[in-house]
Parts: structure tokens; sequence; C-alpha cells
């Protein structure tokens, strides 16, 4: 035994099987490389990629201006200012909406939030830009990206999660206690 | 005066052919190495510049050329640009002495020369050598001069990573110079014509009797490896360690230099496996040389020969860089000192004894 060894050891012999591996790898040679901006990966069928503000069918917006989304957020992304529909004191609506999309880590948990399911998740993912302002998205934005990515709003209630709205108070709003 | 002059336009000429070779040769093997590698790795390798990108040196130079030069401060200026040259004269000025194909002469307006070698002289595998130490300090003064520790240690382990290795080099190939009895290279590729063994082995020094040279050609090929500094070899550039080595504070086309100087010495090493102990512009058997019955076209199937012994030792290089991982500091010098000195020492003393038992065979 220690025989075989020494002969493996001056015949470089394990050498010449990692050898043997990587010629072989040569030779069936198949690689699993993706030419990224040619080809692209198939996304899975809930993938949460950029955010959208969605319309109803006949054009008017969705948002309430609840400020549910503003307080689930996780990162501070989203910023909300309400206002009253001029005439109608009634109902309310976003009279500004901003994203700062640079924060945003993609939990989804503002679009399960939202009671009247005005904010979606597209299927959109190359945002890369050279100016990180451009980043900051106001309302017409955002609806814009819902208007291509969401031509007609079908729910897919499969990936729903129930309406359950997550808020998260622990950032500043804490009321004082009592004593 | 006609005669002085028409040499040199001849030799210049010569030369010139050589160099824009040997350059045309690193371009491709830029490209072939990271090719190699990447289907050894399941990879691709580099596909956007061109088709296949097969035009990836040429992004690759201008890249290199149009990019600022950086002379760090604190750096000594003289020593710092001299370093690159000093690293790339040597490798390149060693192809002069190497025989590219058959040794014929031809007459051009009543001056002589050789096409093939540039210049036969008696020393030739001296020359090489001693120039190739003087590569060495290319790499040393460059960590020196940069100003910066990763330059410096690695400019250190250079410094006793090529002493050590440049041994194991001289000493493997004394075993040849024994049974080939002359320092030329082209009288050492004329020794290694013919077959025996009924004319199945080829004559070539790793085969041949008395002694065949084979272990000797392995401590050769590993000491060329550590000597140019190649991967598994690679600890004075050794990128996860040292950043680049002793050239991280270079760029542009000092940088390029060095990589120039690095591709060039491989070549340069496969040339001299090819001719020492693989028969250099000889075919393997005689039906072999495609040239038939056409006498002055032997020179085609030579150096057909030639190439791709080369290539195929520069495929080595690729192939056992995908292979193995780096060694540490330690075990390369004990790879060295205990492992390829005794073998090569051995072999030397073998020979000599083989030699002197049968001096014609």
């Amino acid at each position: 035994m220690k025989f075989r060894d020494w002969i493996k050891t001056i015949t470089f012999y394990e050498i010449l099987l990692g050898m043997k591996e990587t010629i072989k790898h040569l030779v069936h040679y198949k690689p699993i490389t993706l030419q990224y901006p040619h080809e692209k990966k198939p996304l899975a069928e809930n993938y949460r990629g950029m955010l959208a503000l969605l319309r109803y069918d006949d054009g008017t917006e969705k948002c309430v201006g609840c400020d549910l989304c503003e307080a689930a957020c996780p990162s501070r992304v989203i910023r909300v200012i309400s206002t009253e529909v001029p005439g109608e004191p009634t109902k309310r609506y976003a009279k500004e909406y901003y994203m700062d999309m640079t924060r945003c880590l993609f939990c989804g948990l503002c679009v399960q939030a939202c009671p009247v399911d005005a904010l979606g998740m597209t299927r959109e993912y190359e945002w890369a830009v050279y100016d990180k302002r451009k980043l900051h998205l106001n309302k017409e934005q955002l609806l814009a990206i819902g208007d291509r990515a969401f031509p007609v709003r079908e729910k897919q209630l499969e990936f729903q999660h129930p309406n359950v709205a997550y808020f998260n108070v622990s950032f500043k709003d804490i009321p004082e206690k009592a004593n | 005066m006609f005669e002085t002059s028409l040499r040199l336009a001849l030799t210049l000429t010569q030369i010139g052919v050589v160099m824009g070779i040997v350059l045309l040769t690193v371009a491709i093997l830029t490209l072939l190495e990271r090719k190699v590698l990447a289907w050894m790795q399941d990879r691709m390798g580099p596909m956007e510049v061109g088709p296949y990108g097969i035009l990836q040196p040429v992004a690759d130079g201008l890249k290199l050329f149009f990019k600022e030069d950086i002379i760090p401060a604190g750096a000594n200026k003289l020593l710092f640009s001299l370093a690159p040259i000093l690293s790339l004269v040597p490798a390149l000025i060693g192809f002069a002495v190497i025989p590219f194909g058959p040794n014929i002469s031809v007459e051009f307006f009543g001056v002589e020369f050789k096409p093939f070698v540039i210049s036969d002289i008696n020393i030739g595998i001296l020359y090489i050598l001693a120039f190739a130490s003087i590569g060495a300090y290319g790499v040393i003064l460059a960590g020196w001069s940069s100003n910066s520790k990763y330059s410096l240690l690695g400019g250190l382990r250079a410094a006793a990573q090529l002493i050590s290795y440049e041994l194991n080099v001289a000493l493997s190939i004394v075993g040849v110079l024994l049974l080939a009895g002359t320092l030329s290279m082209v009288k050492i590729v004329e020794a290694q014509g013919g077959n025996w063994f009924f004319g199945i082995i080829p004559n070539w020094f790793a085969f041949a009797l008395p002694f065949p040279q084979f272990v000797a050609f392995v401590v050769f090929y590993l000491a060329s490896v550590a000597e140019t500094n190649r991967l598994p070899f690679d600890l004075p550039e050794a990128e996860s360690e040292l950043v680049a080595g002793f050239f991280t504070e270079y760029s542009g086309m000092r940088f390029a230099f060095f990589f120039l100087a690095e591709y060039a010495n491989m070549i340069l090493v496969s040339c001299v496996a090819a001719v020492l102990f693989f028969g250099g512009w000889q075919a393997p058997w005689p039906f072999l040389q495609f040239h038939g019955s056409l006498e002055h076209l032997a020179w085609l199937s030579g150096i057909f020969w030639f190439t791709i012994k080369v290539y195929f030792f520069l495929f080595m290089f690729f192939w056992i860089r995908a292979t193995l991982p780096r060694l540490r500091y330690d075990q390369l010098m004990r790879f060295g000192w205990k492992v390829l000195l005794p073998i090569a020492l051995g072999n030397v003393v073998v020979t000599s004894i083989m030699a002197y038992i049968f001096p014609n065979s």
C-alpha cells in the first residue's frame, strides 16, 4: 500500500485525474451561461418587480390616499399627501404620491396593505439609471408604469394574500405613555 | 558596402517578421486562454466583441493603449518606467535563436541567409537562459519601485521563486545537451531526426536512446510554468492575496508590456520545450511530412509541425491552470528544492552514465 501511494505520487496520478476531469468538460462542452442582455430568464408567476399605481377601467385612479401603504413600508419608500376630492367632501385621493425606489426592497407589503388594490407589482426589473434622482418617482410616473404594465387590470386571486393590512407603527408616531 | 546593407536589411526584416508573429500569437493566446478556461469551466468566455468574441484582443489592446498612464506618488520614476521594458525585451530577444523551420540557406543577391532562424549562434540555449534571468530583474524592480506593499511582496516572492526554478530549468536541459553534444538550437534539432524501434518511436530526445529524457521534460515544463509566473505557481501576482502582485500600480501601456512579456515568455518556453525535447520542426514519422516529393516545400511541413508542438504546450499551460489551485509559498519552495532539483540532478547522473556506456546510439 505504501509503495502504491509512492508510485501515485511520483507519477502525479491525482493531478492527472484532475486534468482528465477538466478535459472532459472541454470535450463535452455544455455551457450553463445565459447571455443576459440577449437571453432572459423566465420570471416566476408572482415575480415582484417595479411598483405601480393602478386605475379603474374607466381611467380614474384607484388610490384613496389612506396612507396605509406608507405605514406598512419597512424602508419608508412611500410618501402620500392626501386631500379631499374637490366638491365631494366624502371622498379623498392622493394629491401627491412619491416613491423613492432607491430604498425599495420589493417586499410587497404595501401591495398587501392597500385596501382598494391600488398598488401593483409589475414584472419590470431593468431599472438601472445613471442618475439616482431618476428613481425618485412621482404619481404620474407611477401611474404610467401601471398603465403600460397592466393594460387590463386582472386580479390574480391565487397569488393574492388575504387582505390583511400591516401596520408598522414603530417609526415615530408612537403615542407617549400617560404617566 | 552593398552586401553589408543588404545583410542588415534582411536581418531586420527577419526580426520584424518574427516579432510580428510573436505579438500576433500573444493576441491569439489572450483570447484562447480565456476561451479554453471558460470551456473547461462550462462557461462561454468573451462573446460580445465580434462573432464568438474573436475580436476581443483588439478591444483589449485599444483599451490598454488609451488608458491613463499613472506613476504613483513616491515611486522611483526611472526604475518604474524601466521595469516593464526590462521584462519585455528579454522575453522577445530569446526568439532570435529559435529555429522555426528547416535549416536551409537561401542566396539573395549574393548574400546567404537562413530564413527560419534569425541567428544560429553556437551557444543558443545558454543565451536564452541568460536573458531569462535578466527578465527577473524587471519583475523585481517593478515590485520595488512602485512604493506599494503589495508590489514589494510580489517582487520579493518573484525573486525567490525565479532563482529557485531557474536552477531546475537549467539542470533539466543538461541531459539533452549531453546527448546532443552541442548548445546550438539548430544542431540540437538536427540531432533528433529519424526514428528508432523499427521506425515506430521518433528519435526525439524525450523518447530517444540511450536514455529518454521524458522525466527531464516534465521537470523542465513544471519549472518553466513556475518561471513564467503562471498558475499554479503564480505567487508573485497572486490576485487573491496581493491584488495583482508586482504590477499592481501599473496601468495603460506599461501594464500591457508586462502582459506581453508574460505571454511572450510562455511562447518562448513552449518553443524551447519543442526544440529541446520534441524535435523542433521534425515530423514524428516520415510519412507525416506532407510535402511529399516537393523538396523545396519541406519548410512548410517543418513550420506546421513546429507550430503544432508549440500550441500543444501552450494549451498545456491553460489546461494546468484550469485544473490546479495555487500552491502555498512553502509548498512551492519545497517542490522546487526537494522534488524537482533531486530529479533533475539524478537525470543528469543517469544520462551521463548511459551516454558514456552507449556513446553512439
